[in-house]
């Protein structure tokens, strides 16, 4: 073959190449329009060549409910990320008819054979009706398990007030965090005095969620009890202090303000971030007895100060200071 | 050596590095394709917006560093509030804008004037002054000292408080479901600590995608249909097949998604690089691969977004020039992975790849034209010969761009047939409408990098259209 002949086939097989790809474009896009699914009923998993259609396996649970609950429970185990996922869905969608489904949901999270977070946000959707199974789960040896089974029961508040309140005192810091977390969104009773407790706790991540908790329950009590946090290693549990006595309002201001004059400037600057995002900064700007706004601008420095003069400037002013106002000329 | 003699050897040369640039291509395709293949399968069994209504989704703050954003940012932000996802916050940083982005910013989002604290992980420039919306708490603006991108993208990080980062370009304007989509890759596999996705480039993003859901579709004129182009064939034909071999060496600026441990491990994006994002991505995987660990960058065929494409040759040029530098830049700095077998297929496979395809491809292209000019002049070349090679390569470019455009269609076939069909008749004239302006881009870069040039040429945003 002369070079001549050999450039032309070159040319033949790249203009073929591009001929037969805009073909399988065109006749892709032609056939999607038409396809209808076949709908082929499977028995085994060794059927599965492929990954099943959800829709066959839904029907298949509908009308023989025994042999799909067997087949789905034992492609949950499967080695192909694809029939687990698949089995995840058509339980979570078969599990608003039947129990069996729910079962095997939990079944998936208990062993965490397939994205918890997948089928934690199913069984969340299915409440109340999987919370019974859910429960002996947070005795799970998995501590990610753990943590599941009891966020989880935030939708179940008598569950919740049952079984999580030993769960503060669980050995694994997600646990114990995800514990106070449910307290608070199930609103138990004994959610303030874990909370306060956790405080202290030696892991960022509990005391962030202990000072949510505290302010959540009750801003006005855990007050004083948040502010030293403002002071803590974590800027996290600082930022989560900070926010939960912003919660709790111009109520905070009678234990925050005495902050401003401690030794330690962290503690200082995070008590002038409070006062600035409940409003009281913007509340004493043009009337600021006693040299009160100067020790805030003091402790919260520069910025701070330049942030307060520009939101007077425009007429503006931040959380419930107008409130506070209102409070005081009363 | 006679001259014929010297200009056979070029021509067999270039003809080579084409064979060897097309076989490395086709053979990334192929290996797309079966994953596209795959993915399409997992998405048929999967409810893939799941993530979006769950109160376990992992939270994300998203990063969006601005340098005189005044046109694009505001949309941008807006369509940022606007995802589908249950926990995430958005840090926009004001890096010493000398427009009007931040009085824009202001008065369009509603801003106020506060002080904020932060974390002192990355070392930044000095912070001027926070803003928080008054009307949507998930919002913070930053403002400060002018330090370049990777300095804004470090400041954010000093702020955010969620596990992920997704850091982002100022003029992306997201699809409601992008995170969602994203999201689900990072927690269905524990591996994966980073990830891009593929997104459009338009004109005026924010007319792209008006509602957040569903996209316009790309625009067909010439300079943005080979734009687009480049994208499908970057996202679609490399991307998807290098993150399945595990060597993914650039997520893209414009959408990244990383742990955010893994940022403060690697001591933020570094400003001594024209650019960021491949730079950060190359040491992710030096570190990664050095401490023995397995993980896995992925890359996405879902459209996570628009963002705008220069809307002239000059911008354009410009842009490209900057990206050929940061290839550059980057690979002389990890040239110790290249065909180093500790880095397994990063240094066995994507650096020379990168080498082959980006770094030495200015020489060829020059040698091409050259031997073309010299080969037709002499009359060593004739008219048929000229005329047969050209349209190989014609189709062999044009080939290559429908096989990642098959691709991107087997993805969800969101682009209208008379946009295919346009598209299809454009793809011929790519190689001597667009190329020949890319190749001096490239030798631009090249000449520019060698000089140390390492500023960023930042053009003009596209006047908009006026849609919010």
């Amino acid at each position: 073959m002369d070079g001549r002949t050999g450039l032309v086939v070159v040319c033949a097989v790249a203009g073929g190449a591009w001929a037969l790809l805009v073909l399988a474009l065109l006749v892709g896009r032609a056939r999607h329009r038409r396809r209808t699914r076949p709908l082929a009923i499977v028995t085994e998993v060794g059927e599965w060549k492929q990954p099943p259609v959800v829709t066959e396996l839904v029907d298949l649970g509908d009308t023989d409910e025994r042999t799909a609950e067997e087949l789905l429970n034992e492609s949950l185990r499967s080695d192909i990320p694809e029939l687990r996922t698949a089995s995840v869905t058509a339980l979570a969608s078969l599990a608003d008819r039947h129990d069996w489904a729910i079962d095997g949901l939990v079944e998936a999270l208990a062993e965490a054979s397939e994205n918890p977070v997948r089928v934690a946000g199913e069984l969340d959707r299915l409440a109340p009706r999987p919370g019974p199974r859910l429960a002996p789960l947070v005795a799970h040896p998995n501590p990610v398990v753990r943590a599941y089974a009891v966020r989880l029961l935030s939708r179940y508040p008598a569950l919740a007030e049952q079984h999580v309140p030993a769960c503060t005192l669980d050995p694994s810091p997600n646990v114990r965090g995800a514990a106070l977390e449910t307290l608070r969104a199930a609103g138990s009773p004994a959610a303030l005095r874990h909370a306060l407790r956790l405080l202290e706790d030696p892991h960022p991540q509990v005391r962030a969620q202990a000072c949510r908790t505290a302010a959540a329950v009750s801003g006005r009590a855990s007050a004083a009890y948040l502010v030293p946090l403002l002071a803590d290693t974590s800027w996290w549990v600082r930022e989560a202090a900070r926010e939960a006595l912003v919660t709790a309002g111009h109520h905070a201001t009678i234990v925050v303000e005495p902050a401003l004059e401690s030794h330690d400037p962290a503690l200082r600057s995070g008590a002038a971030l409070v006062l600035q995002d409940i409003g009281h900064v913007d509340a004493l700007v043009g009337d600021d007895e006693g040299g009160r706004l100067e020790r805030i601008y003091g402790a919260g420095g520069r910025r701070l100060r330049g942030a307060a003069a520009e939101r007077a400037r425009r007429g503006l002013v931040l959380g419930d200071g107008g409130a506070l106002e209102a409070e005081a000329a009363s | 050596m006679s001259f014929e003699t010297a200009l056979r050897i070029a021509v067999l040369t270039c003809v080579s590095y084409l064979a060897l640039l097309w076989l490395m291509h086709w053979g990334l395709l192929v290996v797309g394709l079966v994953e596209t293949r795959r993915r399409r399968r997992e998405r048929e069994v999967d409810d893939v917006d799941a993530l979006s209504g769950s109160r376990f989704a992992p939270g994300v703050s998203i990063l969006v560093p601005a340098y005189n954003e005044s046109a694009a940012l505001p949309d941008a932000v807006r369509s940022a509030l606007a995802i589908d996802y249950p926990e995430f916050e958005v840090i926009v940083v004001n890096d010493g804008s000398k427009d009007d982005t931040l009085a824009r910013l202001v008065d369009e989002l509603d801003l106020v004037p506060v002080e904020a604290s932060s974390r002192a992980v990355l070392d930044t420039e000095q912070i001027l002054g926070y803003y928080r919306s008054a009307t949507d708490r998930r919002l913070l603006v930053v403002d400060k000292v002018n330090g370049g991108k990777a300095d804004a993208l470090n400041t954010a990080v000093n702020h955010s408080r969620y596990r992920y980062v997704c850091a982002v370009d100022a003029d992306m304007v997201f699809a409601r479901g992008s995170l969602a989509r994203a999201m689900r890759e990072i927690v269905r596999d524990p591996e994966v600590v980073g990830l891009t996705s593929y997104f459009e480039n338009s004109r005026d993003p924010a007319a792209s995608l008006p509602d957040g859901v569903h996209f316009v579709g790309p625009d067909t004129r010439p300079l943005f249909a080979f734009q687009s182009f480049d994208y499908i064939r970057a996202f679609f034909s490399t991307r998807i097949g290098w993150a399945r071999l595990n060597f993914m060496l650039c997520a893209a600026g414009a959408f990244q998604i990383w742990r955010r441990d893994l940022v403060e491990d690697l001591q933020g994006w570094s400003r001594t690089f024209t650019c960021e994002d491949i730079e950060f991505t190359f040491r992710v995987h030096r570190l990664l691969r050095q401490r023995g660990r397995p993980y896995r960058v992925a890359s996405l065929p879902d459209c996570v977004g628009v963002t705008e494409g220069p809307d002239t040759m000059r911008k354009l040029i410009s842009q490209r020039e900057r990206w050929q530098r940061v290839i550059l830049e980057t690979c002389w700095a990890n040239r110790r992975m290249l065909l180093n077998p500790r880095y397994g297929t990063v240094g066995m496979l994507g650096m020379p790849f990168y080498v082959l395809s980006e770094i030495v491809a200015p020489v060829f292209e020059v040698l091409a034209l050259v031997t073309l000019v010299a080969g037709v002049a002499s009359g060593l070349v004739d008219g048929w010969e000229f005329v047969v090679l050209t349209l190989a390569i014609t189709f062999g470019n044009s080939a290559l761009t429908t096989g990642a455009l098959l691709m991107q269609d087997l993805e969800g076939r969101t682009y209208r047939l008379s946009r295919v069909l346009r598209f299809f008749a454009l793809m011929p004239l790519e190689l001597f409408v667009y190329r020949p302006f890319m190749g001096w881009a490239r030798v631009k870069g090249t000449w520019r990098c060698l000089r140390r040039d390492k500023d960023w040429h930042k053009f003009e945003r596209n006047v908009r259209t006026g849609t919010t």
